[in-house]
């Protein structure tokens, strides 16, 4: 029985070494899955007309005319939507239309007064044309339709007055006509609600659209233009049709999320058609296009990364990334060649390995303290250099902390030279550097190689020894090597936490992760491939 | 004399010299044909009392003894005994391990080695070496023999192509790889790499030629070619070979020395070690009885 | 001897052409080249030390304003961190100490037995070419960089977290605890498999022959023998969590407290490094909270160090173990 205990024992723990490994697996999955399959929509998308617009606009790509035919073939398009809603609004909202009574008894005032008229014709214009709008204004805000073409009646009768003839006032005129017709399919009762999911209606045709083409374009870069994606105008088509409604399904119980049909709620209305036009004709009206947006990787974008892509972020990450490279790849290389090439153990170079041990368990934070404290503040400075943070500081910084792993990768790679190779030099009559040179070098070019790409990927990741010495997360595109620049690490920190317009647009958000980690993961397959085929020459001979 | 000592033994031996006399003549006639057919006797290397440790242990001890110029010397031993250890001390080679230690004198031509002021470079690069496993860089083959020569600053083409033939010849490996020269060294069959890495060593024009047992790694095939090749250079070059084998030694060699436990037991013409051998240690040695 | 040279290159040396001694100018020269070159080497390879002795003046040359105006007896104890108070700032790390060992330990909890679990699968369980299969998803898990880490904590883990286990919060100290364990785990996993494997056998065979199963053989002889360098890989590990900045900064919720109950994960905690990088951007170069968080960052410092020193012992001990058996 107990070696049956035992054989089930040993089972059971060859199945529950297994599990962690599966468990690895499965966390690269679930992170990498979901970022990538949303970070592709940076790339590859439907792109509607309002986002060829928008590249056209902010970017300049693309063909002016083609795309100036394309938008006004979609604006024809919802022509129709826009008509009806100004319809609908005319019988509805009765502050907009008493604010435009308002605004036409102001402006007939303005036109009397230019007007060289005696003061008793001027008086009498003026108080009837206050008489005139209070009874529109009653019209507007009444809710009985009796009233309502009582008041307008009385308001009409004016219109064959002469002295109003050729004035602005006509379009008191106007103005009641269109109330009592647009009043007649109202239902009056339900107005105010109408009013407040007009808002809704018009925000939501705002967002898909853009602005009208009447309207003058918005300050920011967000609101200059409709749904850029197909997906997006998807999403609005559906908060167009359907209304989020809380609801008291049965007495006492919590209240339930329901989605309402907005089609049966202005049934009865002008707006009833504009559903079924909108639904059945999103695709004529916004023309999405499969789009390989490759750009992505070399455009600015607007504030937020709302729009555009992420090219001067890329650029600062290779800058920042090729600049550390460069003083630490010398460095490491020597390093490493010192450390090798003496075979005698002493005490200078125990204290050197120490320290190399010590650096490479620095975190990464406090090479961000130590950047800013030394070469932003300090060593700057020294050079005339103002003591600001900048893409040299950050790089320098960076070098210091892959110097470790520079100095092991590189270490490694010369200790796997047979020593047969640098025998057979030195019998050769070469001298010790000549030797390192021409054959040791040469023969662990591929392992150094493989360190020093190791050292770029985690170069190119790292956020926190930049906080303070080179990232900044909004900025221009850096000109010199004393400014700061963006990078992918700090963007995608920016765009995860710190910048809320960024949360709208989770394509960009994702995009950026994902550059990133691609390009990491893409060195690092790089540096496996080197490495393995290093290995397999070397078992060769 | 020695020489035909050495021929008469191996004649003696039943091994087809006949061969191997009309090979030399194919290999290295044309560049061999002002060579003097006498022999030297003067000494090209002498150790006086030397000895060298591995940190506290100890790698060969109070050896004294002469090398002749021109002579194929053979140096045979158990393992362990530290012959390979003198031979990589005549060219400082053994410089690369750590914590080692010299007593004692090593003359070439007349100068101690391990003097403070002996040049290095100049040392090495007229004591060449061939080590027991072929060590090609992993270069071309003409990049492989060209190596010493350019490090003595020969670059044009035209002439480095003339030594890289000439050694290569002298190796009897030109018309192996004469077709492709810039093939990789690595490529090449184990015997012909070693036979390159002789040629690398002949490209730097040496005195001396040390071989550590150059045929350890190598097929039968491959080792007679490698003795043939020795047996061609023998009067041009001054051999100092290490070996195991003790037939190889005899096959090979004029003067032979027996290292046992880091000394030096006997020292004498390779017939006189293989047939008459002074010592009883040399003898229970060469008749198999030890080792 | 000295007999005639061809003047065909290429013909054999007939005597010693070149001198064997140095001149005397060759020898001022070699020897000047030689020493004077390895000193430039020399001096270059101490760049390291360098680095690590201006990191260690610089942190401590910031600090020192600070751990002299305030008591550091109060900055080590008390939990009040309100460093931009206008009366009266306090700067009491405890809680930004508590919330770094916090976090640290949690990860530790998870990711130790799952890496050691893992380092014994792939040295004494799997095929050559399951392993060759595993062994990239642990570099690849190791390479992505810990900011994709946190941004995944941020967009995804702790909405989910939120939503299915019912938190107040999704970014908490279990959120941060669950992605240092996974950045931890790559490190834990090749070391200890390196020591696991370093036992040799010759070890497991003399088990196996005396009839021990598998599981046995592992927990009385091979994990006995490995230990040293096992310690030493979760010591890098934990090196490897305490440091971290990004992933905690965004996950772990900065929160400046100690959990209460100490067990409940599912609160926000304020680590070391996230105070640090978050604080900073905030602050005067000078001031005295500019000052405290160099003061944290000596901490921190001081603390990888310690560790660092306590790694090296394992990893010597490992070593030594190995070389005696």
């Amino acid at each position: 029985m107990k070696v049956i205990r035992r054989t089930i024992l040993d089972k059971a723990f060859t199945a529950i070494t297994a599990l962690p490994v599966v468990l690895l697996v499965a966390a690269l999955l679930v992170i990498l899955t979901p970022m990538l399959w949303r970070g592709a929509g940076a790339v590859l998308f439907e792109g509607t007309v309002e986002w060829r617009k928008m590249q056209l606009a902010e970017f300049g790509h693309g063909d002016e005319a083609g795309i100036r035919a394309e938008a006004d073939q979609a604006q024809a398009a919802r022509a129709a939507v826009y008509e009806m809603i100004d319809k609908f609004k005319s019988g509805v909202d009765a502050e907009q239309l008493t604010d435009r009574a308002k605004e036409i008894y102001r402006g007939f005032g303005k036109e009397l007064q230019r007007k060289d008229m005696p003061r008793e014709q001027y008086t009498m214009l003026r108080s009837l044309s206050r008489e005139i709008r209070d009874k529109l204004e009653t019209a507007f805000s009444s809710s009985d339709i009796g009233q309502i073409r009582e008041l307008t009646n009385d308001v009409l009768q004016y219109e064959t007055d002469d002295r109003f003839k050729g004035t602005i006032a006509r379009e008191f005129f106007q103005l009641a006509r269109e109330y009592r017709k647009a009043a007649a399919t109202v239902n009056l009762n339900k107005r105010s609600e109408y009013a407040r999911d007009l808002a809704e209606l018009e925000q939501i045709i705002r967002e898909m659209f853009g602005p009208r083409p009447t309207e003058e374009s918005p300050a920011l870069a967000q609101f200059r233009y409709g749904a850029t994606r197909w997906d997006q105008a998807q999403d609005l088509l559906f908060r167009l049709l359907w209304k989020e409604e809380w609801v008291e399904k049965q007495p006492g119980q919590p209240l339930v999320k329901i989605a309402a049909s907005r089609k049966e709620q202005f049934a009865e209305t002008e707006l009833k058609g504009m559903f079924d036009l909108v639904e059945n004709n999103l695709g004529r009206m916004l023309n999405p296009k499969w789009t390989f947006y490759w750009r992505y990787f070399t455009d600015d974008s607007t504030p937020g990364h709302y729009f555009g892509g992420i090219g001067p972020e890329i650029l600062g990450t290779l800058i920042l990334t090729i600049l550390s490279m460069a003083f630490v790849v010398p460095l490491g290389l020597i390093s490493a060649a010192y450390l090798t090439e003496r075979t005698h153990e002493g005490p200078v170079i125990r204290i050197i390995r120490m320290c190399i041990n010590t650096l490479a368990g620095v975190p990464s934070i406090v090479f961000g303290l130590f950047g800013m404290a030394f070469f932003v503040l300090f060593f700057l400075p020294l050079f005339g250099a103002p003591s600001k943070p900048c893409i040299l500081a950050g790089s320098l910084t960076l070098a210091v902390l892959t110097l470790p792993v520079m100095i092991r990768s590189s270490e490694e790679a010369i200790r796997t030279v047979p020593q047969t190779y640098k025998e057979a030099s030195l019998a050769l009559g070469a001298s010790k550097f000549r030797t390192f040179v021409t054959v040791t070098l040469p023969v662990a070019l591929p392992g150094i190689l493989t360190g020093v790409i190791l050292s770029l990927s985690r170069v190119a990741g790292e956020t926190a020894p930049i906080l303070f010495t080179a990232g900044i997360a909004v900025g221009p595109v850096p000109k010199s090597l004393l400014q700061t620049t963006r990078t992918l690490s700090y963007g995608s920190w920016d765009m995860a936490v710190a910048d809320k317009l960024a949360a709208l647009v989770p394509h960009n958000q994702y995009g950026m992760v994902v550059t990133l980690v691609l390009l990491i993961l893409c060195l690092n397959a790089l540096a496996i491939v080197i490495r393995s085929r290093v290995l397999k020459r070397l078992k060769g001979h | 004399m020695l020489s035909s000592t050495g021929r008469a033994l191996k004649d003696s031996d039943g091994k087809p010299g006949s061969i191997q006399g009309s090979k030399e003549e194919r290999v290295s006639g044309s560049i061999m044909a002002t060579r003097s057919t006498e022999k030297h006797h003067s000494s090209v290397i002498k150790a006086e009392h030397f000895s060298f440790y591995y940190g506290s242990k100890m790698g060969v001890k109070d050896i004294t003894m002469e090398i002749y110029a021109r002579t194929v010397t053979a140096i045979i031993g158990p393992s362990g005994c530290g012959k390979s250890t003198f031979l990589r001390s005549i060219n400082r080679i053994n410089d690369l391990i750590p914590n080692t230690r010299v007593e004692g004198r090593m003359l070439v031509n007349g100068q101690d080695v391990y003097d403070k002021r002996v040049h290095l470079v100049n040392l090495r690069q007229q004591v060449g070496m061939v080590f027991q496993k072929p060590n090609p860089f992993p270069k071309s083959v003409f990049d492989n023999t060209a190596y010493g020569p350019r490090l003595q600053g020969i670059n044009r083409r035209g002439d480095l192509q003339r030594i890289v033939e000439e050694s290569l010849r002298a190796a009897a490996l030109w018309d192996e790889v004469k077709d492709d020269l810039k093939k990789s060294a690595l490529a090449l069959s184990g015997g012909q790499q070693q036979r390159l890495c002789i040629a690398r060593a002949l490209a730097t024009k040496p005195n001396v030629l040390l071989m550590d047992e150059p045929c350890s790694a190598l097929d039968p095939i491959a080792t007679g070619k490698i003795e043939d090749l020795i047996d061609a250079l023998r009067n041009d070059y001054t051999i100092v070979i290490v070996t195991h084998n003790m037939q190889q030694a005899a096959r090979v060699s004029e003067r032979t020395a027996f290292f046992c436990l880091g000394e030096l037991i006997e020292y004498d013409s390779t017939v006189k070690i293989f047939r008459n051998p002074g010592k009883k240690q040399t003898e229970d040695y060469v008749t198999g009885r030890f080792g | 001897m000295n007999g005639h040279r061809s003047e065909q290159i290429g013909a054999p040396a007939t005597g010693f052409q070149q001198p064997l001694v140095l001149t005397y100018g060759q020898d001022v020269k070699g020897y000047l080249f030689k020493h004077v070159g390895r000193l430039a080497l020399l001096a270059l390879t101490c760049t390291s030390v360098m680095a690590v002795l201006l990191i260690f003046l610089f942190v401590i040359l910031e600090a020192f304003p600070f751990l002299g105006k305030f008591s550091i007896v109060e900055f080590l104890t008390s939990t009040a961190w309100y460093p931009q108070a206008h009366q009266k700032p306090e700067f009491g790390a405890l809680a930004l100490v508590a919330g770094s060992v916090y976090v640290t330990a949690a990860s530790l909890f998870f990711s130790a037995p799952i890496g050691v679990l893992a380092a014994i699968f792939l040295s004494d369980i799997v095929s050559f070419e399951v392993r060759n299969v595993v062994k990239p998803v642990i570099e690849v898990l190791a390479a992505i960089p810990s900011v994709a880490y946190g941004f995944f904590a941020v967009l995804v883990l702790a909405p989910w977290l939120q939503k299915h286990l019912g938190f107040a919060t999704g970014t908490n100290a279990l959120n941060a605890a669950l992605l240092l364990s996974i950045m931890a785990l790559p490190t834990i996993i090749s070391v200890a498999e390196d020591s696991i494997s370093a036992t040799g056998r010759e070890l497991r065979e003399a088990s196996y022959a005396l009839g021990a199963t598998r599981v046995e053989t592992m927990f009385k002889v091979v994990i006995p023998a490995a230990h040293s360098g096992i310690i030493a890989g979760v010591v890098l590990g934990m090196m490897r969590a305490i440091g971290e900045t990004m992933v905690v900064w965004m996950a772990s919720g900065n929160a400046s407290q100690i959990p209460h109950p100490w067990w409940d994960l599912s609160q926000s905690v304020r680590t070391m490094t996230a105070t640090i990088a978050g604080d900073m951007g905030e602050t005067a170069k000078g001031s005295d909270h500019y000052r405290a968080l160099f003061a944290i960052g000596l901490l921190l410092l001081v603390m990888t160090f310690l560790l660092n020193i306590m790694s090296e012992y394992f990893l010597t001990r490992a070593k030594k173990s190995l070389g005696r058996s």
